[in-house]
């Protein structure tokens, strides 16, 4: 029985640790070379991403289906421990359960068909094997944090979830716009972040551990809370901040349209599918930290419907197909998430994962788009209507004037953002930096600094 | 004597012998590279005798950690004692920080460009590693003074050698020049009346501010940091980063005041905080410096005072990543110097007003820059996540702040970092701009420096254990227990 017991254990932890050591095994047999000068052919790249995301898709189907038969029970992987020092033990744990199994998954399907897109797609575009290097670092981040037992663990997925989706969106290194536009993400998710980590300190302070099953007692979805109440709004609070930036929410949205300039398919598994969500997913994880702090519930359902109306509105404005669809995902995101505020666990899983399939496909289907119009038109015999809404109708004119206004400006939120929080920051800083150079020259007996400050500031 | 008995002694003194002979090679070798640069002129690059020289350094300071990790683990006193110091003092914290400074040293010769390739700088960097390995060996207070005023002149030379640095060079002198008074003056008084003894006088009081104020000058503290990007902005990288990346003024701390925590509390508790604020300030900064130079000597503003801020917290898991970070923080900066310097090489001063479209140029650069930028900031997978994770871990329980500051410090670090990759290597790239792809003996330390950030990060568990055996010696109370000494010393 206990032989039994632990061969079944053992079986889904193989299952689990390939779903991780696939996707990082291809990471490395990429970069390495690359970074020694010898990246490998087209063909080899797209093979080796093919192989490895392959290997974790199959092994998550086995997962899913080992896991369905038995009822998903939760199965703790302990790999072993990073460091320990005094009482401090950093160690390395990966849990499966009704949670973490569907979503890897999905996850990794979706990489594999985005992989195999990508391999046409990008054909013989100047750095192609950069972008296959990394979608394996985006494949292995996801698939770790998804599978996390720990918020330590999840944190390392988080993190490199951003930097590729970063390195992603200014892939086209060439175009200024593209450049602007990955800088804004990772400003947006780094701030954000700062949530994250600050709450994988609350909690370890609290409970003396970031290990799920010594934060929350039973299994997905009727976990329970073990953090104190006094603790768990904090955390809680710090948690919706650190979604709030990679799910794309009011007021840290702007940069999702923008995020666009990346290469198409990275664009549908990053802003369509899995990127946009892993926010959500975080706060799935740490549900019972939400059920134990309903503030931050009913935080997190302002902010979503909040998000999603604003979407909507701006989103209907948009004139290029790829901003609608980045709008279109913003709006299914706060829904989302403002489920999750509403304390339900299952509708949120399947609404994530039925938004990601449709959505990633529009995306993927996007560069099309002309083509699939003029064969609808063949079809029906002339253009397709317009299909406004008929809502809009039913508003008064002024009304419609005035939302189309605040549409053009994307609900002026870039606008605030920048003159209420970025541009006092940066011109605080900008002023220390300049104090910190003029005192050096002052000191070193040259007036060179200080003239050129004041010639500058004179032409400003 | 029983022979069973006699051969763990005869052992340990093979050990200790072995460890001296290493300490000695790693201290002394880069000056038979000057001897060898000096010797060859103009008819031998300079690279040559001061690479070779410089890898025996960091073969024989291997030698020593090696030893110290697989033997004993005492300390090893040689030489005149005073103030509870030794002319030769070799334990933990020498066996990490000796390979440091001569692995940094050896990637700053092997990328230096090659017009920075001659003998004056060769001679200078040599000699300030030479010197640097043997203040670094030492808790002698005389020596301490002597070696902390000596290890000041190659950079103080260099900035004033290069075009344009007279102005910064004035600034490091003074700034220096009142640190080492401050540092001399308040070692005599401790040395005359230790703080930590039982009746301590004010003198010996006097004496721990005055050393820590100097400390505080050196690692470009707030409120007397302003120095610090100065040099890095003025000066060759060469000396900015082989000045500034061993961390002269941090083993001081050690010795003098982390070593005798019981005595200068009050001390320590001015340098954590001073050094927490200025962790923060310095990654703020970087956030919107206007060159690269300014980008690199903002990080490492930041990066130096976190080590700081973690050596005074007096918990060993503190000590554990300020140590971590002194070591992570040395190779990922030494790594972004070295590329910028690299790139500046090819294409001139690097601004960061506006993307220069550099990827084209260099890609590879890009990737090693990116890597080290990584690895500065607490990515996981490399030894600052440990490092950061450390810090936080450890001052949890006492000062909850001490891990939100460093929160903020990585947070604005990340964002200093990917702007100045966008910057640098992002926009159009000049239709004529120079093609040079990266070099081997660029490519040669540069993955060096990468491997042991990620190794270390991947596969911490011995690193982070020698780690603690050298925060517990010097925290704990062992520190009391007398050293062990070899036949031949003076006490």
């Amino acid at each position: 029985m206990i032989s039994a017991l632990a061969s079944r254990h053992d079986l889904a932890a193989g299952l689990i640790v390939t779903q991780i050591a696939a996707p990082a095994a291809t990471l490395l047999g990429l970069g390495l070379p690359a970074l020694v000068g010898r990246a490998p052919s087209e063909q080899a790249t797209t093979r080796a991403v093919a192989a490895g995301f392959g290997l974790a898709f199959v092994a998550a189907l086995v997962s899913l289906a080992v896991g369905a038969a038995r009822g998903f029970p939760v199965e703790v992987v302990h790999l072993g421990t990073l460091f320990s020092v005094g009482h401090h033990t950093a160690t390395i744990e990966l849990v499966a359960d009704g949670l973490s199994i569907p979503y890897v998954c999905f996850s990794t399907g979706l990489c594999s068909l985005v992989n195999a897109f990508a391999g046409r797609y990008l054909h013989r575009e100047p750095g192609f094997t950069r972008f296959f290097i990394l979608l394996a670092l985006f494949g292995f981040g996801m698939n770790l944090l998804v599978l996390a037992g720990s918020i330590d663990v999840l944190f390392a997925g988080w993190e490199c979830v951003g930097i590729s989706s970063t390195l992603l969106i200014g892939f086209f290194h060439e175009r200024r716009t593209a450049v602007a536009a990955a800088l804004r993400a990772f400003i947006t998710y780094r701030i954000c972040d700062m949530g994250l980590l600050a709450a994988g300190v609350v909690i370890h302070h609290a409970v003396g551990s970031g290990d799920f099953g010594r934060v929350f007692a039973g299994a997905w979805p009727a976990a329970t809370c073990l953090v104190p109440a006094a603790t768990a709004v904090p955390a809680a609070l710090l948690l919706v901040f650190a979604a709030l930036g990679k799910s794309a929410q009011v007021p840290f949205s702007g940069w999702l349209p923008r995020a666009m300039e990346g290469p198409t398919p990275s664009s549908a598994i990053f802003y369509g599918a899995l990127s946009i969500h892993a926010g959500a997913y975080l706060l799935l994880r740490c549900g019972p930290l939400l059920d134990a702090a309903p503030a931050a519930g009913w935080l997190l359902v302002a902010i979503g419907l909040g998000t999603a109306i604003h979407a909507a509105v701006v989103g209907s404005v948009q004139t290029d197909l790829k901003g609608m669809l980045a709008y279109a995902s913003m709006t299914q995101a706060g829904l989302i998430l403002a489920e999750i505020g509403l304390g339900w666990r299952v509708v949120p899983l399947v609404h994530v994962i039925s938004h990601a399939i449709l959505r990633s496909l529009q995306i993927l289907r996007s560069p099309s788009a002309l083509h699939d119009r003029h064969e609808l038109s063949a079809a029906l015999g002339g253009p397709p209507g317009q299909g406004e809404s008929p809502l809009v109708r039913l508003l008064p004119a002024g009304l419609q004037a005035t939302l189309y206004r605040i549409a053009l400006d994307r609900g002026f939120e870039d606008a605030w953002v920048g003159r209420f929080l970025v541009a006092p920051v940066v011109a605080s800083l900008e002023a220390a930096a300049e104090f910190e150079r003029r005192l050096v020259a002052r000191l070193g007996g040259s007036q060179d600094v200080a003239n050129e400050w004041h010639r500058d500031r004179g032409a400003a | 004597m029983n022979p069973l008995a006699a051969e763990p002694i005869l052992d340990a003194l093979t050990s200790h012998r072995l460890l001296a002979a290493a300490a000695a090679v790693a201290t002394f070798a880069p000056l038979a590279g000057i001897a060898g640069a000096q010797l060859a002129g103009a008819r031998l690059n300079p690279r040559l005798p001061a690479g070779w020289s410089l890898a025996t350094s960091l073969a024989a300071a291997l030698t020593l950690a090696w030893t110290w990790r697989s033997g004993p683990g005492h300390e090893v006193l040689l030489g005149p004692r005073l103030a509870g110091g030794s002319l030769v003092h070799l334990d933990g914290l020498t066996a990490i920080l000796l390979p440091l400074v001569a692995i940094v040293a050896l990637a700053i010769t092997l990328v230096a460009p090659r017009r920075a390739a001659t003998v004056g700088g060769a001679t200078r960097l040599l000699a300030g590693a030479s010197l640097t390995a043997a203040f670094m060996t030492t808790s002698h207070p005389a020596a301490l003074v002597l070696l902390w005023v000596a290890s000041l002149v190659p950079t103080w030379l260099s900035t004033r050698a290069t075009p344009g640095g007279r102005p910064t060079a004035r600034v490091y002198a003074l700034m220096m020049g009142a640190g080492s008074v401050l540092f001399a003056v308040g070692v005599g008084l401790m040395a005359v009346d230790p703080p930590w003894a039982d009746h301590a006088g004010p003198a010996g009081a006097a004496g721990g501010w005055m050393v820590t104020v100097a400390v505080m000058i050196r690692k470009g503290i707030v409120p007397f940091h302003s120095w610090y990007p100065a040099v890095f902005t003025a000066a060759p990288m060469s000396a900015a980063l082989a000045a500034t990346m061993p961390q002269v003024a941090s083993y001081a701390a050690v010795r003098l005041l982390v070593g005798h925590a019981d005595g200068v509390r009050a001390e320590l508790v001015v340098l954590s905080q001073a050094a927490l604020i200025t962790a923060a300030y310095g990654a703020a900064l970087a956030v919107v410096q206007r060159d690269v130079r300014g980008l690199v000597g903002t990080l490492a503003l930041s990066q130096s005072a976190m080590v700081l801020a973690g050596l005074s917290g007096g918990l060993p898991m503190e000590l554990c990543g300020a140590l971590a970070v002194w070591v992570s923080s040395g190779l990922s900066l030494t790594g972004i110097g070295l590329v910028a310097w690299a790139l500046e090489s090819r294409a001139g001063a690097l601004a960061l007003d506006s993307p220069q479209g550099r990827f084209t140029d260099a890609p590879t650069l890009a990737a090693f820059f990116l890597l080290f930028g990584l690895a500065s900031l607490g990515f996981p997978g490399t030894l600052s996540f440990v490092a950061d994770d450390l810090i936080v871990a450890g001052s949890l329980g006492d000062q909850p702040h001490v891990g939100l500051l460093v929160i903020v410090a990585t947070v604005f670090s990340g964002i200093a970092v990917v702007r100045g990759w966008f910057r640098i290597f992002g926009g159009p790239s000049t239709p004529d701009a120079p093609r040079h792809q990266i070099l081997r003996r660029e490519r040669l330390p540069l993955s060096l420096l990468l491997a042991v950030l990620f190794g270390l990060g991947l596969w911490p568990g011995p690193f982070v254990q020698s780690l603690e055996q050298v925060a517990t010696s010097l925290l704990g109370p062992s520190r009391n227990a007398p050293a062990h000494s070899v036949p031949g010393d003076h006490p």
